[in-house]
């Protein structure tokens, strides 16, 4: 492949700061010609894919748009008409294709994401608060001084602090952070277990085109993009989802299904998400949570399900075997090397730890951020097939135990075995944990495309 | 045999539809139309005559012109295709359509040349087998039993995953009793109904895709 | 007029072939059906309840006199009909994926195939030679092949169950009940609608 040439890709598509703090601004655009000389004034702030030789710097910037933010800044109509139609859409639209019905129909959403409020999204993330309040503050500036856009809402996210320091943890208790895929050409210390499974057990790393525009796809080809091509290149899409937690009512059932399952609380806990609360994978270590595979890059996502066939280990139905099968649908996992999608996401609110008393209605839950070069064919996938349905791992209906939306009648099933440390055992009546507040699809240029939407010269042919 | 695969038959007849200008609509559409307001549930023909798995009718309409350099050629007719996954035999299933369901059939294949009416069964089975196409390849490996048995065993998961769910904890004396009453009550349940989408869900996960 | 009914979809494609190639896609047809682990990966694939294959060859039209005009053709025909499950796109992208040479090796026989990979040029041309069907029925459309399958598994295991259950005591009968569960645990996923798309 063409040498991948990071100065020109938007940093936060190449990698997961691990900054600690962060704050998403959603932009509205009333005047074309004033929000492009805007983003102008925001570029030279803007993070790209350049490694931090130096250490990493106190904040980053990176900005994203809406098909209708794009309509706003006067792109010519061939290249509107050329994004993937589910972008053009917008994620409130694709409602009854992602199941946000119930709970997470858009009618409950917050009002900015209900109206079509959003035509762009400013992501900064930085190292201490003050640094994050310092470039907002700038950023504010611009914005004001410039005219043309106002802010129409604002989201504070942060690495829930345990001990005075940021972990990957969430709000449910899960060590999270594992399983973004690894992609040639983007730097990254490849780990076994993250790109594509090989029929001699090895793992390699993804074609690049399913993550940015313009490169070869693990399906041989340039994956489907909006013209012109300098627009499209360097660039992804990505989906804003967010996701309320009900960590009361999580924690309660979590207690009650306990009483009756005799392997214990928290291997239960493990068997919802196919790892134990520490991060440890149940395939690795099926019976106690284990540090040092943790805390071992090479060893922490290398594993598959070929031995598991019967979900004895890690159910079948366990998140991370939803959405990332691996091996489980045979054919070596060809079938799902097309359905990977690359998290950048924070929780948001106040932790509360274990024991302590918690509230469904307090603001909390997670930003889920995903990257990917297709929405309909990787994100919109997984969450319709693999999370809100279960027919590919021949679970019928059946949706995902943490984030389907259940409406109380969803039901999981621990398979076990003829042991009273590892039992089968049958989650029923699932309350919806989480619930959709609201978010949308967005799309992240390049550099270079960033440019040409600032000079007005995106030609489509 | 290549028609068959396990108790499965692959059943595919192309039917001539009539050609005749002075008729309006023209006969495929006035088949399309009865079609298109014919149920595809319970209520279906298919539901009431026996021994159909899935089943389709297809007016074709034409060939298709794949583009130069291949050559541009069509049929002089338009063809009525039934492509049907029945239960056992052909002439079996043949003679339950023409008993159960005659009306559909004539409003079908009444705008099909050459059609006798279902009313004379012998008639209608040989007609059938004159429009029948050998299946080349038929691939139906995954389903070996008949339709009342899958119907059968889909109500049975259903029930067995209720049963298995709400069993948890118990002890072995009110398991087993329990067990053997449920065991009885599922005997003693009629059989779903084919075409029927099962229990209303007020959670709509679809309906349609694409 | 759908191709859907609930969880399943009924795909019809029609291509044109030159005569002198017909014989080798029924030699190909004929080897497949006999020789069964050919069919492996299609059985694997798993979401398929019904696929056939009908070669026309051009003067085997049906024709019943009565004043039918008779074909005149140059092209053989093959007809195509499926009965899937999943989304269009999700089945065409499991076949090209997977089953690349075995797609090939059926229509490479077809005017102007152009291949099975990459997937979107293989999509055009399905989109192209794809024709809608009128009139669909299943008599299970809430369930998939997959759902029929494990629903087949939970019937028999019950069935063996149920011949002894009378006649062990509630201490052996526990244990055979947890056999039982063991045998139906991944099989005991719920029926209902189809997921919405499109």
């Amino acid at each position: 492949m063409s040498k991948l040439n990071e100065t020109d890709v938007q940093g936060f598509v190449l990698r997961g700061y691990n900054l600690p703090v962060a704050r998403y601004l959603f932009l509205h655009f009333e005047d074309a010609q004033r929000t492009r000389k805007l983003i102008g004034r925001l570029l030279p702030e803007v993070t790209t894919g350049q490694r931090w030789d130096g250490g990493k710097p106190d904040s980053t910037v990176n900005i994203a748009f809406t098909h209708r933010g794009l309509q706003h800044l006067d792109l010519p109509d061939v290249t509107l008409l050329s994004f993937p139609v589910e972008f053009q859409h917008g994620m409130k639209h694709r409602a009854g294709i992602l199941g946000d019905c119930g709970v997470n129909s858009p009618d409950h959403w917050e009002k900015v994401w209900r109206e079509d409020r959003v035509h762009a999204w400013i992501g900064v993330n930085g190292q201490t608060t003050e640094a994050l309040e310092a470039c907002c503050a700038n950023i504010q500036s611009l914005i004001e001084e410039a005219g043309g856009a106002t802010i129409v809402d604002t989201q504070d996210a942060a690495a829930v602090v345990k001990n005075g320091k940021p972990t990957t943890s969430e709000h449910f208790g899960y060590t999270d952070g594992f399983g973004n895929p690894d992609f040639i050409g983007i730097e990254r210390s490849t780990q076994p277990g993250q790109g594509k499974l090989l029929p001699n057990g090895t793992w390699a790393p993804l074609a690049t085109g399913e993550l940015l525009l313009g490169y070869a796809d693990e399906a041989g080809e340039l994956p489907v993009a909006p013209i012109p091509h300098l627009l499209a290149s360097n660039g992804t899409f990505m989906v804003y989802r967010k996701m309320h937690q009900n960590v009361a009512t999580f924690r309660a059932y979590l207690d009650r299904q306990a009483e009756l399952y005799t392997g214990g609380k928290e291997k239960l806990a493990a068997k919802f998400i196919g790892r134990w609360r520490d991060g440890t994978p149940l395939e690795l270590s099926p019976d106690k949570p284990d540090p040092s595979i943790v805390q071992d890059p090479n060893r922490s996502t290398d594993f598959t399900y070929g031995g598991d066939g019967e979900g004895t280990r890690c159910p079948i139905g366990a998140h991370i075997r939803r959405v990332h099968p691996r091996d489980a649908f045979g054919f070596n996992g060809q079938l799902i090397n097309r359905r990977r999608i690359t998290r950048r996401g924070l929780p948001y609110g106040r932790f509360v730890p274990e024991g302590e008393p918690v509230s469904d209605t307090e603001e909390r839950g997670i930003i889920f951020m995903a990257l990917n070069a297709s929405l309909s064919r990787q994100f919109e996938f997984v969450q319709q097939q693999w999370v809100q349905y279960g027919n590919d791992s021949h679970l019928g209906n059946d949706k995902d135990m943490l984030i389907g939306n259940h409406g109380g009648r969803g039901r999981f099933v621990v398979q076990g075995e003829a042991s009273v440390t590892n039992p089968p055992f049958v989650c029923s009546g699932l309350p919806d944990f989480v619930e959709l507040r609201g978010g949308d699809y967005f799309f992240l240029p390049s550099i270079t495309a960033l440019g040409m939407i600032v000079m007005g010269l995106v030609d489509p042919r | 045999m290549p028609n068959q695969n396990g108790s499965v038959y692959g059943l595919t007849i192309l039917s001539p539809i009539i050609d005749d200008e002075r008729a309006t609509p023209s006969h495929d559409l006035q088949i399309r139309n009865y079609l298109a307001h014919l149920s595809t549930r319970e209520e279906s023909p298919f539901a009431q005559a026996p021994g159909t798995h899935l089943a389709r009718l297809v007016v074709m309409d034409d060939v298709i012109y794949v583009g130069a350099p291949a050559c541009e050629e069509h049929l002089k007719s338009k063809y009525l295709i039934f492509e049907s996954n029945c239960d056992g035999d052909l002439d079996g299933y043949l003679s339950g359509l023409a008993t159960s369901i005659p009306d559909h059939l004539d409003a079908v294949w009444k705008h099909c040349v050459g059609y006798p009416g279902a009313a004379n069964h012998q008639a209608f089975v040989e007609y059938m087998k004159a429009c029948q196409l050998e299946t080349t390849f038929f691939f139906a490996a995954v389903n070996d039993k008949t339709v009342n048995q899958t119907l059968r065993a889909l109500q049975t998961q259903s029930a067995v995953a209720d049963f298995i769910a709400s069993h948890q904890g118990a002890d072995s004396a009110t398991l087993q009793r329990e067990f053997l009453e449920f065991v009885a009550h599922l005997k003693a349940l009629p059989p779903p109904r084919p075409g029927s989408m099962g229990p209303h869900r007020d959670i709509k996960t679809g309906g349609r895709n694409e | 007029m759908s191709n859907i009914n609930g969880k399943v979809y009924a795909m019809n494609a029609v291509t044109p072939m030159k005569t002198w190639k017909t014989w080798i896609l029924r030699t190909i047809f004929f080897v497949l059906g006999h020789v069964k682990p050919l069919q492996n990966d299609l059985i694997d694939l798993s979401f398929i309840e019904f696929a056939r294959w009908v070669i026309v060859p051009r003067n085997a039209f049906p024709f019943l006199r009565s004043g039918q005009v008779q074909e005149d053709l140059k092209y053989d025909y093959l007809l195509f009909f499926s009965n899937f499950n999943g989304t269009w796109n999700q089945y065409i992208d499991a076949f090209s994926a997977v089953l690349s040479k075995g797609l090939n090796l059926i229509w490479r026989w077809s005017e102007k195939f152009p291949g099975s990979v990459p997937v979107t040029i293989f999509k055009e041309y399905i989109a192209r030679v794809q024709f809608d069907t009128d009139y669909y029925y299943t008599a299970y459309p809430n369930a998939t092949a997959n759902d029929v399958n494990s629903a087949h598994i939970v019937q028999a295991s019950l069935d063996s169950l149920s011949l002894d259950a009378g006649k062990y005591t509630p201490e052996q009968f526990a244990v055979a009940y947890l056999r039982f569960v063991l045998q139906v645990q991944t099989h005991l996923g719920e029926t209902g609608e189809a997921p919405i798309a499109g």
